[in-house]
């Protein structure tokens, strides 16, 4: 009996991975095998230990992230590079340092001619792929740029403009040429100031993109993808497939996944109309659920808030459309040629000329008498940036 | 690290392989959806708790996993297939990362297990905590079938063909983890034979 011991059989032994027979036959040897038997408590002890092995959920940006790397994939009808089917223990010694000098140079030719933007580390130790970052570093298209709670970083936008990476923080460069610079914001916060023309500069969310039409912004993204938009000057377009919201200085919009954009609304509204706003947005519920919130918004807005007003009209529907409408009204009557009916029957053209009437209100605030000007840029780009569509 | 104890039953039959093989986005998503938490678990135990890294990896997994599951024949299960594809890119992954300190590189790959020394890391963390460091310090050949089994609730016969070895090899790597585990632990045999 002692002659063969089972101590290599015991973890299948514990999984219930060997038949019957031998099953019992191990079991009578563990009854008179002192050897085995103390060898049978440690494997035990092993399963018991790795019973508690928890399953990681993965974050919810990893969905986001595979669609833009295929989609990337796609665009350039190149697969992923990847050393999967390399296996040097088949080839011959000769054969495999050929193809090592080879997949080498290739692998440092990539490298070397991708695409990159200049960072600078700010504080801490942020890191760059899997590598810390010294004072200067390089983010090349398709790496990502990581900061700790300690860590800061600036990133030159090509020749365009700068971008600022909060702390605990995770970006990606997903293109850089002359007609479009976009970065992947995973989770974190970054500042950005944009000096170029409108449409050059993008930055996708798990929940929308951000499209800059000459500003300054901070964007905002949490652990469950959900984002806050704030602009500090100029315009930001922030859009999900075909919900948009164009988003001035001086307001902010939040958008989450699989919503999209909110409706956006000046910082200074108050704190009464905010929370209704954020209800009526992206709280589950009927348009009759909702009609608690719409009255507090109403009740509480002021002329400048014909900014979300009038965002609204689009979103909201029946008597509850006809409501915003003689609020936005009482603030300011629909210029000439526009009608009661055709606000309410969504007419593109008679909504922009009223749009281009209360923007006077939106704007004195935030540009002075810049305000004309920007309201040109963002009229003239408002096509374009809907032709990015898409890229989400 | 969020964590999560039950893990989602998939649901991912023939019907779903074929629409991914036809180019369907909404099958794609549910493969996704079904497999996502088992791949990034794998990715985040072989890479020391690295979530950046089981993140990069594992997007690369659903990605290679996307671009040729034309190829998938059906010759082995779909999961084999799968968990081939996770291995093979984990263990590359290691490989250049190994690739990389061997060149001499100045700054080395942080792992965030490997921060705090061994006893005072082990004195604080909770049980759960410990077997996941324990885990990250077992050898690759070792935690591999470790994670396919206990993370994964894959077989013997699943394991060997994921790693491409015998069914034995698997049951003897699995008793060698097995022991490794309880002999980094022993001390927290009372916690686990109480917490039963």
């Amino acid at each position: 009996m002692f002659s063969e011991h089972v101590s290599k059989k015991l973890s299948a032994y514990c999984h219930g991975e060997v038949d019957s027979a031998e099953s019992r036959q191990i079991a009578e040897h563990l009854i008179a095998c002192n050897w085995c038997r103390t060898q049978y408590e440690e494997i035990r002890l092993g399963v018991k230990l790795a019973q508690r092995l928890p399953q990681v959920s993965a974050p919810d940006s990893l969905w986001f992230e595979v669609q833009a790397g295929l989609a990337k994939a796609n665009d350039s009808s190149v697969r992923p590079f990847s050393f999967g089917g390399w296996r040097p223990q088949l080839a011959g010694v000769m054969a495999g340092l050929v193809l090592v000098i080879a997949v080498g140079a290739f692998w440092f030719y990539l490298r070397e001619t991708r695409p990159f933007w200049e960072v600078a580390r700010l504080n801490g130790a942020p890191r760059i792929g899997s590598s810390l970052m010294n004072e200067k570093g390089r983010l090349a298209v398709g790496q990502w740029l990581e900061t700790d709670s300690g860590s800061r970083a600036q990133i030159d936008v090509g020749t365009i403009g700068q971008v600022e990476i909060d702390p605990n923080t995770r970006v990606r460069l997903v293109e850089t040429k002359a007609t479009e610079h976009r970065l992947e914001l995973a989770r974190g916060k970054m500042s950005a100031r944009i000096w170029a023309p409108p449409r050059l500069f993008f930055v996708d969310t798990p929940a929308g993109v951000a499209a800059d039409l000459g500003c300054a912004y901070t964007l905002e993204v949490d652990d469950e993808g959900a984002g806050l938009l704030h602009v500090t000057s100029g315009w930001v377009a922030l859009q999900l497939k075909d919900r948009e919201s164009m988003v001035p200085a001086g307001a902010s919009c939040a958008t989450r996944p699989g919503v999209g954009p909110g409706t956006p609304y000046f910082d200074d509204a108050t704190e009464v109309f905010r929370r209704a706003l954020a209800r009526l947005d992206f709280q589950p519920g009927t348009q009759e659920t909702k009609i608690p919130d719409l009255d507090l918004l109403l009740m509480d807005a002021r002329p400048r808030d014909t900014l979300t007003l009038w965002n609204l009209l689009g979103r909201v529907e029946g008597n509850d459309r006809v409501r915003v409408y003689e609020r936005i009204a009482g603030f300011s009557p629909p210029p000439e040629g526009v009608t009661r009916e055709g606000v309410l029957q969504l007419n593109e053209q008679m909504l922009q000329l009223w749009k281009d009437k209360l923007e006077t209100t939106w704007s004195q605030q935030s540009f002075g008498r810049f305000g004309k000007a920007w309201i040109k840029i963002w009229t003239g780009a408002l096509g374009r940036v809907k032709s990015e569509d898409g890229k989400k | 690290m969020e964590q999560r104890a039950v893990m989602a039953e998939p649901i991912v039959d023939d019907r779903v392989i074929k629409a991914c093989q036809a180019g369907d986005r909404e099958a794609f998503r549910l493969l996704f959806e079904s497999y996502k938490d088992r791949v990034f678990s794998i990715a985040v135990y072989s890479f020391g708790g690295d979530e950046a890294a089981a993140s990069d990896v594992s997007q690369q997994i659903f990605l290679k996993l996307m671009t040729s599951i034309t190829q998938f024949r059906g010759d082995s299960a779909f999961t084999t297939w799968l968990y081939r594809l996770v291995v093979n890119a984990c263990t590359d992954e290691q490989r250049k990362r190994r690739r990389f300190l061997n060149f001499g590189k100045s700054i080395p790959v942080t792992v965030v297990g490997e921060r705090r020394p061994q006893e005072k890391r082990f004195a604080k963390l909770e049980l759960a905590d410990s077997v996941q460091a324990a885990i990250q310090e077992l050898k690759p050949k070792l935690r591999m079938p470790i994670l396919l089994r206990y993370v994964d609730d894959l077989s013997y016969e699943e394991i060997a063909g994921a790693l491409g070895c015998s069914r034995g090899t698997v049951a003897s790597r699995l008793n060698r983890g097995h022991q490794a585990l309880a002999r980094k632990l022993g001390h927290l045999r009372n916690e686990v034979v109480l917490g039963e």
